[in-house]
């Protein structure tokens, strides 16, 4: 196996593949940055291109260029608040608020780090689980997903302000996310659900327009009411001066960091829960390492381990993403879809095979991800001063141009003029929480983990009658929830208990 | 006078243009219309034959995909029907369910799916229903008597993971017990390695890897015209009376034109001869077959005019027997 762990850094490492995986990088990088076009897409776009090429060169370019996309995506969020990619939405929350106070610089260099750690420590996962990843996958049965997307909901207590008002405000959010989720033809008995008579809402609301809208369109509102440029009065000199700072964030947090990657990592594993959701769930649990109420207050104000928690969560998923796909020929998302169509097409059937004769390959693969991201991320560092004087630029010359990628990139998910209403819709209810300090995050996540939740709990039940409740992980997993959910009040009775000792 | 004559001079001089511009595309771009979003099958099929199109068509034009998601492509369907333009320039290529959706009146079909200028369809699809390798069942009659209901995986109404194994159920009294809600049919493949369910319903070429690998085997299949199947049992010859087989010819009839592609209506003849001829030959040439063998899609062209008597059999079907697969079948997917 050792042999096979050198043979496949060797195999990046041949000049074909290498040039291969470079370009990959280029694309993957513009990619990232322009909102709304997704990774997935520029897959499927690609895939042509790999047919004279060697497995090994075919996937460098691949998976080059789908390691990326998450990376540069945070730079397009932090930088505007738009969320470049639908996986880089929850770091737009603290990382943007950060660029507004003038600390992009600082923001970036945070969200770098933490994304290569991330992906560092995904890939690091996607090499330790080989041996044992089989009986791993086959442990989460759908009663087991079921839990899991509870646990993502419990998180909604981390996501909402303090105190009873604002959890009642969170989960009020998070009712109108599940709310949203329901949309569509439901798959019990195929009956349009909340679909207002139109073919556009069959197959449900679209996570991008939904995002771009509920991100974006506040923070150009308030980009215009204020007349000023992102960073307001801060001189442009010192913007880009944070960017060791950020790094040096990542290790003061490191251990957050981990946490938060391994949980990326985990939510990559387990098919069907959908890459949208690891970010939340790394940014909830990135609140909880808030000691008191006023630094619990602090996020969403510009924390950077609200920053560091969503970036590595978001890097470290595709390292897991890649396990049930070469494991068992099953992809865990559409872009792992697209690139097991590359599998095929190079001749390789994914499956137990790849664990042991193609080993080499598997590897290569881990090797591509390792040094994409290295490659990316020092590129970003290089252009950090270039990217951080964007948010100096008086506003009214930004606010044209960040619109009109704002509304491309929501048009790109259907290709329908309805995509443009969704974005002001939603672009409108997001103002208005924001104006009323209600939280956008748990709409986010009942939105995401809706349509999860129900067609397990569906499935357990359908499967197993109420025998599913007694599974061994399930009440792990339970006990976990409860956890989540009481782990605020938690922090509020020892904050308390902490300023009677003091007075 | 003079100007009359420039005019003549003109119009004369474009004539050739014009009439060269009918049956070449030379210089035109193409543009197949996906009611998908990229990365499934029925996109899969389109970019291929995008890429070999060009040799075939007279002109060699440029021919692009463009994907129209939503409405399980009942949007991309109107818009061909109602928008595109009938030159030739616009192909549509959509859910083959849309028959089933126009014989059931789902609301939003703008379409009458008969009028299209039909090109014809590049795979047809035969569902079979696998079960688990480590299960007793190894025949359909072992199905027959399964005592314990044999639980099978599937993503939803409308999709053959679900519409096939129900007809078996209801029609056939099988003893399936069919849990619905995995969100792909990879999802359910997994299900079905960790054995959460005994089997799943499917197209042959989307279980055909599992069934090389040993995880699953064939034991039924509905209509089919490939070889590799013939001696697989057939639902309709267990059905108990002929309303029982109308039902399930019913429901495999679009599965014989799988990748369905058309023209906008009224498309001038010697347009939809030309787009058949070239269809047909990239549908034939080795290199796209090479192409297809490799990304596991199986190709068989079936020609615009046998497509449309396929069509029309469903479509002329008496009003009881609708009622009653209306009872059944939902459109979807």
């Amino acid at each position: 196996m050792a042999d096979a762990f050198v043979q496949g850094l060797l195999l990046v490492l041949q000049w074909k593949a290498f040039v291969f995986m470079l370009l990959g990088i280029g694309v993957g990088f513009w990619v990232g940055l322009l909102p709304g076009l997704g990774g997935a897409t520029t897959l499927a776009l690609m895939l042509p291109f790999i047919y004279n090429m060697q497995p090994v060169e075919a996937f460098a370019f691949l998976l080059g260029m789908h390691s990326v996309v998450a990376t540069t995506g945070d730079i397009t969020s932090i930088l505007f608040g738009v969320p470049g990619e639908a996986t880089t939405a929850a770091i737009i929350l603290d990382g943007h608020a950060m660029a507004k106070k003038g600390e992009a610089g600082r923001a970036l260099g945070a969200a770098l780090a933490s994304s290569l750690v991330g992906a560092l420590i995904g890939a690091g996962a996607l090499a330790l689980a080989i041996p044992i990843v089989r009986p791993l996958v086959l442990t989460f049965g759908s009663p087991e997903l079921f839990m899991l997307a509870i646990v993502g909901l419990a998180f909604i207590a981390s996501l909402s302000a303090q105190g009873a008002r604002g959890m009642l405000r969170g989960f009020l959010a998070g009712g109108l996310g599940l709310f949203l989720a329901m949309v569509g033809q439901d798959p019990q008995a195929g009956i349009g659900r909340f679909t207002l008579d139109t073919l556009y809402l069959w197959q449900g609301l679209d996570l991008v327009p939904v995002l771009v809208g509920l991100f974006a369109l506040p923070e150009i509102i308030d980009l215009v009411v204020r007349g000023t440029s992102i960073a307001g009065g801060v001189p442009p000199g010192r913007i880009s001066h944070g960017a060791l700072e950020g790094v040096k964030d990542v290790f003061r947090n490191f251990w957050l960091t981990i946490r938060c990657a391994l949980i990326g990592t985990f939510v990559g594993i387990t098919p069907g829960l959908g890459g949208a959701v690891a970010q939340w769930m790394a940014y909830g649990h990135a609140t909880q390492s808030a000691r008191s109420p006023e630094e619990r207050s602090r996020f969403g104000a510009g924390d950077v381990r609200g920053v560091v928690g969503p970036g590595a969560a978001c890097n470290s998923k595709e390292g897991g993403a890649l396990i049930p796909t070469i494991a068992f020929g099953v992809p865990g998302s559409t872009s792992m879809a697209i690139l097991l169509g590359g599998f095929f097409l190079l001749g390789l059937v994914p499956g137990p095979d790849m664990l042991t004769k193609h080993l080499p390959i598997t590897f290569s693969l881990v090797w591509t991800i390792v040094l994409a991201n290295i490659i990316t991320v020092a590129a970003c560092f290089l252009l950090l001063n270039r990217l951080t004087a964007l948010t100096a630029v008086p506003g009214h010359l930004l606010v044209p141009v960040i619109l009109v990628l704002v509304f491309i990139g929501s048009y790109t998910s259907n290709s329908s003029y309805a995509d443009i209403l969704v974005t002001i819709i939603f672009g409108a209810v997001g103002y208005f929480m924001v104006m009323a300090g209600w939280p956008r995050a748990p709409l986010v996540l009942g939105l995401v983990l809706g349509k999860i939740a129900e067609n397990y709990l569906y499935i357990s039940v359908a499967r197993y009658d109420a025998a599913w409740l007694a599974r061994p992980v399930v009440l792990v997993l339970l006990a976990i929830a409860i956890g989540v959910i009481c782990y605020p009040v938690f922090q509020a009775w020892r904050a308390r208990a902490r300023s009677h000792a003091h007075g | 006078m003079t100007w009359k004559l420039a005019a003549l001079v003109a119009a004369l001089g474009a004539l050739p243009v014009v009439a060269a511009a009918q049956a070449n595309f030379s210089g035109k771009t193409i543009t197949i219309v996906v009611g998908y979003k990229p990365g499934g099958g029925y996109d899969a099929t389109a970019r291929m034959l995008a890429r070999h199109l060009p040799q075939h068509l007279p002109g060699k034009p440029t021919v692009i995909v463009q994907n129209m998601p939503g409405g399980n492509s009942i949007i991309a369907a109107n818009h061909i029907y109602n928008v595109a333009k009938p030159d030739g320039l616009t192909i549509g290529t959509f859910n083959r369910n849309l028959p089933i959706a126009q014989l059931t009146r789902v609301a939003g079909v703008k379409f009458d799916i008969t009028k299209f200028a039909w090109i014809g369809s590049a795979a047809n699809e035969t569902t079979i229903l696998a079960i688990r390798d480590d299960l007793p069942y190894k025949t359909f009659d072992d199905l027959r008597k399964a005592k314990e209901p044999v639980v099978i995986g599937s993503t939803g109404p409308g999709a053959n993971t679900y519409d096939f194994p129900l007809l078996l159920k209801d029609l056939l009294g099988i003893n399936l017990k069919i849990v619905s809600g995995y969100s792909s049919s990879a999802d359910i493949m997994l299900a079905v390695e960790r054995k959460e369910v005994d089997g799943r319903a499917g197209s042959y070429s989307s279980i055909q890897p599992f069934i090389d690998r040993k995880l699953v085997h064939p034991v039924i299949r509905a209509r089919s015209s490939d070889k590799r199947l013939q001696q697989l049992p057939l639902d309709e010859d267990f059905a108990p009376n002929p309303r029982a087989k109308a039902i399930m010819a019913l429901r495999s009839a679009p599965e014989l034109i799988a990748r369905p592609y058309v023209l906008p209506p009224a498309t001038p003849a010697d347009i939809v001869k030309t787009m058949r001829d070239a269809f047909e030959a990239t549908i034939k040439d080795p290199a796209t077959l090479a192409e297809a063998k490799k990304t596991q899609q199986d190709l068989e062209f079936t020609p615009g005019d046998e497509a449309e008597k396929i069509l029309k059999e469903v479509l002329s079907q008496p009003k009881d027997i609708v009622d009653e697969f209306s009872k059944y079948i939902k459109f979807g997917e």
